[in-house]
């Protein structure tokens, strides 16, 4: 009996430490390792509402049959590897895509990354491969983005595929005013089969960028010389205005711009010169939590709104041809420079706003938002609200609903959906 | 003569020790009490891995796990380590400037102080906070039976916090409990500071953190504190160019 009640009386006096062990910390499971892999799975459920009379419907579906709904489905992989060994680091990401939909399926995939780090002292850095370089301080567009692939606003934070490279990196803190010295010179080669993406022809296109951080102000002045692009060069910069608003901005001008236009009757003429371009945003923060980006883009090598009309007017032309002849000759002209002109947000000026709410109703990892994206030329819109969640260790969901208005010779008037409905799971490892 | 000299030098010796031991001179002074209380949490500089716990009311937990690298009076990095839908997630402080580096985005954003890198009770403040006497000035010192009560004021409007109500142990010169005010007087959380634990090279402080906020009913927080030693780092760690790489810091 003496035995059991000291067993208790043990028990009770050991409760606050069994307390305190029930948070477990075994931090030798995150030392680093030479050899690291990560990456994700993701699956994607689309629907279109497709809309038949929109000049994109007709330029993409005249060869198949009468549609209204599309189904797609798609699933991706992505994989990071990192090797380390001294001062070098080999880090290269693979991401495939396979896509079903009622039209067909397809599938790819691609080295985004492959490229090795020589760190001989901190702040002095030599890369060598594939890289992915994201220039500029805009969320949805970058106009100093000038070694980088197209981004789409929709999903400014997608990987994306990088360019082969060399380059260099120089970094120096120093004390006042001047906080932080950055240069980054850097050659991106062109030729046969090397960067072909980037542009044709045997070029280096060398490029430099400069980064300051002075008045608590990051500044970045970027250039790309003249090669199998053409020379261009600009500013960014973002600061904090209070304790709860960003400001930050973007600058670029590109010479010789060139870029094909069609006219209303089919006739393709190329337009070239210099161009400037530029960004201003804002990132605000309430007190509840509310996340506000606000971003105003003009977008000086887009196209205006009569050659907008013109080429969707073309398109039209070409479709009721097709229809009366069923020869296509015109609609694979208006193909041919579609590249052009079917880009993300491929007119001159844009306004984009993303308001998100970080868990409303004390719900955790929730946070519903609305991205609506304007297109100030023609008056056109997309509006997405979204639903997202991570609750779920490793797991993202997220719902996107897209209503597309505006009239039929406008940005997004013309596309060949009205509505689009996004389901995605991501599952990270 | 003598004994006139002797009573004379007496009396001076008397003044000198009655004003070294006037009540003024016996005041304790707060700002001093909070710097030590900064420097028994840890060395200015050092490097350190905390975990994050959220713990839902429901009792499901989700995990962080962080390094962090921290030099002189205002540089810090904080890196996450796990679970892998946050692996390489970096955030950036200079005073009062600080970045999150998100590898999908693949570039450092500017963020305020009050925008959250996770989900949950902790913010920004929590994970990139300085020394406290960095951050706050001390107005009002009580003393009470084996503890301090510290009263502080943010030395500027871009600490998270406005106020702060802290409990300090008067022998270990530790925190025990803090309350976290906003500006309109609003309290947003409470930290409690428990399991004092030797981290070796003199640093006695408390291992576990937990928080719980009237704004999150139900929910707790809790941050685990572990390999905190004195590390001298170069300051262009301490910079947009080199946070994507800072996970080549451990």
């Amino acid at each position: 009996m003496r035995a059991r009640i000291l067993a208790l009386c043990t028990a009770l006096l050991s409760a606050p430490a069994l307390g305190q062990d029930e948070y477990r910390f075994d931090v030798g499971e995150f030392e680093k390792k030479p050899f690291e892999l990560n990456g994700y799975a993701e699956l994607r459920a689309e629907r279109f509402w497709l809309d038949r009379d929109a000049a994109l419907y007709q330029l993409n579906f005249f060869d198949s049959e009468t549609r209204s709904l599309l189904n797609r489905t798609t699933g991706a992989l992505e994989l990071t590897g990192l090797y380390r060994a001294g001062i070098a680091t080999l880090q290269a990401t693979v991401h495939g895509e396979a896509m079903r939909d009622e039209l067909g399926h397809e599938g790819e995939a691609k080295f985004y990354e492959g490229y090795l780090t020589l760190e001989p002292a901190t702040g002095t850095r030599v890369e060598a491969g594939k890289r992915v370089l994201r220039w500029g301080k805009g969320y949805a567009w970058n106009p100093v983005g000038f070694i980088e692939r197209p981004k789409d606003p929709n999903d400014p934070e997608l990987s994306r595929e990088g360019f082969v490279l060399l380059a260099g990196s120089y970094t120096r803190s120093l004390d006042g005013l001047l906080k932080t010295i950055s240069i980054t010179p850097l050659v991106v080669p062109t030729a046969d089969n090397l960067n072909e993406d980037f542009g044709t022809g045997e070029h280096a296109n060398p490029a430099a960028r400069l980064s300051l951080l002075a008045y608590d102000t990051d500044f970045d002045v970027v250039v790309l010389g003249t090669g199998a692009r053409s020379a261009r060069y600009g500013f960014d910069f973002a600061r904090n205005l209070t304790t709860n608003l960003e400001v930050h901005g973007e600058w670029a001008r590109v010479t010789d711009a060139a870029k094909p236009v069609v006219s209303a009757s089919g006739i393709v003429s190329t337009q070239a010169g210099d161009v400037s371009s530029y960004l201003l945003g804002l990132r605000h923060l309430s007190a509840r939590d509310t996340t506000t980006i606000i971003e105003y883009y003009y977008n000086g090598a887009g196209y205006t709104e009569q050659e907008m009309r013109d080429y969707f007017t073309f398109v039209h032309t070409a479709y009721e041809q097709f229809l009366a002849t069923s020869d296509s000759t015109l609609l694979t002209r208006a193909r041919s420079v579609q590249t052009s002109y079917l880009r993300p947000t491929p007119m001159r000026r844009y306004l984009y706003l993303r308001v998100s709410q970080k868990e409303p109703f004390g719900i955790l990892y929730f946070t519903p938002a609305l991205t609506v994206i304007a297109n100030l030329d023609d008056g056109s819109t997309s509006a997405a609200p979204e639903l997202a969640y991570t609750g779920v260790t490793n797991l993202d969901l997220r719902l996107r609903l897209f209503f597309l208005s505006g009239g039929r010779l406008t940005d997004f008037g013309a596309k060949q959906n009205n509505q689009r409905l996004e389901l995605r799971l991501r599952y990270f490892f | 003569m003598r004994q006139h000299r002797r009573s004379t030098r007496s009396g001076i010796l008397a003044a000198v020790l009655l004003v070294l031991v006037s009540p003024a001179t016996l005041a304790i002074d707060g700002d001093d009490i909070l710097r030590q209380v900064d420097r028994k949490l840890n060395p200015e500089s050092y490097e350190m891995y905390r975990k994050l716990i959220n713990i839902e009311p429901d009792g499901r937990k989700k995990e962080f796990v962080m390094f962090s690298a921290k030099k002189g009076r205002d540089k810090m990095i904080a890196l996450f380590l796990d679970p892998p839908s946050e692996k390489g997630r970096a955030t950036l402080r200079l005073g009062d400037n600080m970045w999150l580096y998100i590898p999908g985005v693949g570039k450092p954003l500017r963020i305020t102080s009050l925008q959250s890198v996770v989900g949950g009770v902790f913010n920004n403040a929590d994970i990139l906070g300085l020394d406290y006497s960095v951050e706050y000035r001390v107005e009002k010192l009580e003393q009470k039976p084996g503890e301090y009560l510290l009263d502080l004021k943010a030395r500027t409007a871009s600490v998270a916090y406005d106020r702060l109500i802290m409990r300090v142990d008067a022998q270990a010169l530790v925190p025990i409990e803090i309350d976290a005010y906003a500006a309109s007087g609003l309290l947003i959380k409470t930290l409690r500071f428990k399991d004092i634990k030797d981290f070796g090279g003199g640093l006695r402080r408390p291992a576990t953190m937990e928080t719980d906020s009237p704004l999150y009913k139900g929910y707790k927080s809790v941050m685990l504190y572990a390999k905190i030693k004195a590390r001298n780092f170069p300051d262009e760690v301490f910079t947009l160019d080199y946070l994507p790489r800072s996970g080549e810091l451990r």
